[in-house]
């Protein structure tokens, strides 16, 4: 059987890709047209007319001033959340491949968070935000506590909180492969030549650790970007709508004011935000990489 | 060992999907009518699934009975994009004028239609049956209130806001320091508190057509004002004051039903939380204080919840919706499961079960007598969560009256009433 003819390539393809080509089709590449196509329509959701209306829909989420609040509050809450997840996540390594008593078992707790989902993870801090600390701040000052969710500045910092605790533990397992496979002579020799460990660390171990970090920078921001279970069940946008990040008012917009159309083009301009951005920090990121 | 755990692995996938794809198949081979309901009345989730086994064994019709804790517009709309209606849903009354038209059959040949005030019609057609009837007001507990101040307390003597004042007063200096609940949840607020505005107009579509057009200044409207005396006096005795907005709906309900609050803002759906709490016997509900006569005198509410049935499914599935609308309001079984069971309280006057909960008995006892404001239906989609958001910022002291009606002011600006 001739090995290079059309016939031949065509049926080893869907031999060997064939069902995960039409998965794909199936589960991304249609959904995602046909939501594209969508954004050009005034649907609400539930009528069985969809109403082509152009680019308006774009237009309005343009002028949508709330959907921008949320975007900016997600920026915001973003930067933070990637930074210290990442900060955190990179002690914890270091601290679990440093040699200490008992590291297997660190390394599993610290990865435990990550497990519960964002949903029972959200009510479970929304009870230690509301009863736990507040009770124990009436035991200390002996008068009234207000619980952090209660103001848009708490909610804010108990969401980055919360997105930390599930996030660091996460990216702490990259950071430990990008440790481990970091040679031990380059270590050595740089020690040998005179490096104190806080300079090779800065000038060997980062240095060729740079892909993980590209890593899990990215994989933060994506995940910070969209963020919506955490939202949802530790403040659902409370106090008075101060903490609706930008997947949580797509959500809004879409299903409970019934704009589809208009939620759908945000959720592509989100979409397109976020893709924007993490496509150019792995650009970045990926053109200083060294090798030993 | 790593061979044998990966085939662990896959088996226990491999089961996963099974027990997924085996759990449709049951739903379709079982003999007779598939009869699924949506429910979105959590609280009585589990009485419907034990009816819904019971009917199925009794009547041969297969009764699925779903919930979702979703907003009942936002769950239908996910549901009809994926082309999967229910063959009875369960969806509040603005609901009915924004689905029904679409998607509900004409139920104006049905028997039960003559036997209650609350059915749905839109343009001429019945489309929504009413589940029950519910209504807003303040809820009191009478023998705390006995219990700190030493008298009866006579909730028809509660009429305007000093006389509120007054009894706040007295319990005040009993030694309760906050005799208060309010909850913090936009739909209580927006939807239930300040919807009252409207409802107690006496042509709300005229009075929100005036807000639009600026000819009527919502700050200076009586009503509005009204409402709002009284809120600030709920405000200023609620116990969680110093942080309104991380009040928990079942705490303050509890305080309630054990007797350290004596007032709390709700509606009988309440019920369904404080019956777990150990209740004092005499608790009831009340209208709103107001210095406005008249609607002090009634609680406000309606019809709540209504089925519809789909009319994109057989023809078959929807005579059997049909049997079932008919048992709940004409089989003495389907009574007891709705006034008993459930303890709601029946929209039809030929169920003449008496209503167990307290809350329930007062809420019936207004709508026997006709003192019962009508709901306002056509509040778009999301006034209950924009609106709702301006009032926790006014509960939280964020802004003031004046900067309240401005906000919602400013949302009726673009939002729209719904069709009716």
């Amino acid at each position: 059987m001739k090995q290079n003819t059309l016939g031949y390539k065509i049926k080893q393809y869907l031999m060997f890709g064939g069902v995960g080509t039409v998965l794909f089709l199936g589960v991304v590449a249609v959904p995602f047209i046909y939501g594209l196509y969508l954004t050009l329509t005034s649907w609400d959701g539930v009528s069985r007319s969809k109403p082509f209306v152009g680019f308006a829909n774009f237009a309005a989420a343009f002028q949508d001033t709330t959907y921008w609040q949320a975007m900016g509050r997600t920026v915001i809450y973003s930067i933070f959340a990637v930074i210290l997840i990442n900060i955190v996540a990179f002690a914890l390594a270091y601290l679990v491949t440093s040699g200490v008593k008992g590291q297997n078992f660190f390394r599993a707790g610290f990865f435990v968070p990550n497990l519960i989902g964002g949903i029972v993870l959200g009510y479970v801090w929304q009870f230690v935000f509301n009863r736990a600390f507040v009770a124990i701040g009436k035991a200390i000052t002996g008068g009234t506590a207000v619980s952090l969710l209660a103001s848009p500045n708490g909610a804010m910092f108990c969401l980055i909180l919360v997105s930390v605790w599930q996030y660091a533990g996460y990216m702490m397992l990259i950071y430990v492969a990008g440790f481990m496979s970091v040679s031990k002579d380059v270590q050595e020799a740089s020690l040998i030549d005179g490096c104190t460990p806080a300079q090779a660390m800065k000038n060997v171990t980062i240095p060729l650790m740079r892909s993980s970090f590209v890593q899990c920078i990215f994989l933060s921001i994506t995940r910070c970007f969209v963020v919506y279970d955490v939202n949802l069940s530790l403040t659902k946008g409370e106090p008075f709508g101060s903490s609706v990040m930008a997947a949580m008012h797509v959500y809004n917009q879409a299903f409970t004011y019934k704009n589809y159309g208009l939620g759908q083009a945000e959720a592509v301009i989100l979409f397109l935000v976020c893709a924007i951005v993490g496509v150019t920090q792995v650009m970045v990121g990926k053109r200083g990489e060294v090798e030993a | 060992m790593k061979k044998a755990l990966a085939l662990i692995l896959a088996l226990v996938m491999v089961l996963a999907l099974a027990a997924c794809g085996g759990g449709t198949e049951a739903a379709t081979t079982s003999s007779g009518v598939n009869l699924t309901i949506f429910n979105s009345k959590m609280e009585i989730q589990s009485q419907m699934e034990e009816m819904a086994a019971q009917y199925s064994k009794e009547k041969g019709v297969n009764v699925e009975v779903y919930y979702s804790s979703d907003t009942v517009a936002a769950h239908m709309s996910t549901k009809y994009a994926s082309n999967d209606p229910y063959v009875i849903s369960m969806v509040d009354a603005k609901d009915i004028y924004s689905l029904g038209p679409e998607h509900a059959i004409d139920l104006s040949a049905e028997k039960w239609v003559g036997d209650t005030t609350q059915a749905i019609s839109v343009d001429g057609k019945v489309l929504g049956f009413p589940v029950c009837v519910e209504a807003r007001g303040i809820l009191y507990n009478a023998d705390a209130i006995k219990a700190v101040t030493g008298e009866d307390f006579d909730p028809a003597a509660v009429k305007t806001t000093a006389d509120l004042e007054s009894v706040i007063a007295k319990l005040v200096a009993g030694g309760m320091e906050a005799p208060v609940g309010l909850q913090k949840e936009d739909w209580s607020l927006g939807a239930h508190y300040f919807a009252e505005v409207y409802e107690q107009q006496d042509d709300p579509d005229a009075f929100i057509a005036g807000i639009k057009d600026g000819s009527i200044k919502l700050i200076d409207d009586p009503v509005f004002n009204a409402m709002m005396d009284t809120f600030d006096v709920l405000k200023a005795n609620n116990y969680a004051k110093a942080a309104p907005l991380s009040a928990v709906r079942e705490d303050t309900e509890m305080m309630l039903a054990q007797g350290d609050l004596a007032f709390k803002y709700g509606g009988n759906w309440d019920w369904s939380n404080i019956k777990d709490f150990d209740p004092s016997e005499n608790l009831g509900m009340m209208p709103v204080p107001s210095t406005l006569a008249g609607y002090n005198e009634k609680l406000v509410g309606g019809g709540s919840k209504y089925f519809y049935i789909d009319n994109a499914v057989s023809a078959e599935q929807q005579q059997a919706a049909k049997d079932f609308l008919n048992w709940l309001v004409y089989d003495e079984e389907g009574q007891d499961f709705l006034v008993n069971t459930c303890a709601l309280v029946p929209a039809f006057s030929n169920i003449t079960l008496p209503v167990s909960d307290p809350l329930g008995a007062s809420v019936k006892s207004y709508a026997d007598k006709g003192a019962l404001t009508g709901n306002y239906n056509y509040l778009p989609d999301d006034h209950y969560a924009k609106v709702g958001i301006s009032f926790q910022k006014y509960l939280a002291g964020e802004i003031d009256r004046a900067g309240f009606a401005d906000e919602v002011t400013a949302y009726w600006a673009t939002a729209e009433v719904g069709a009716h």
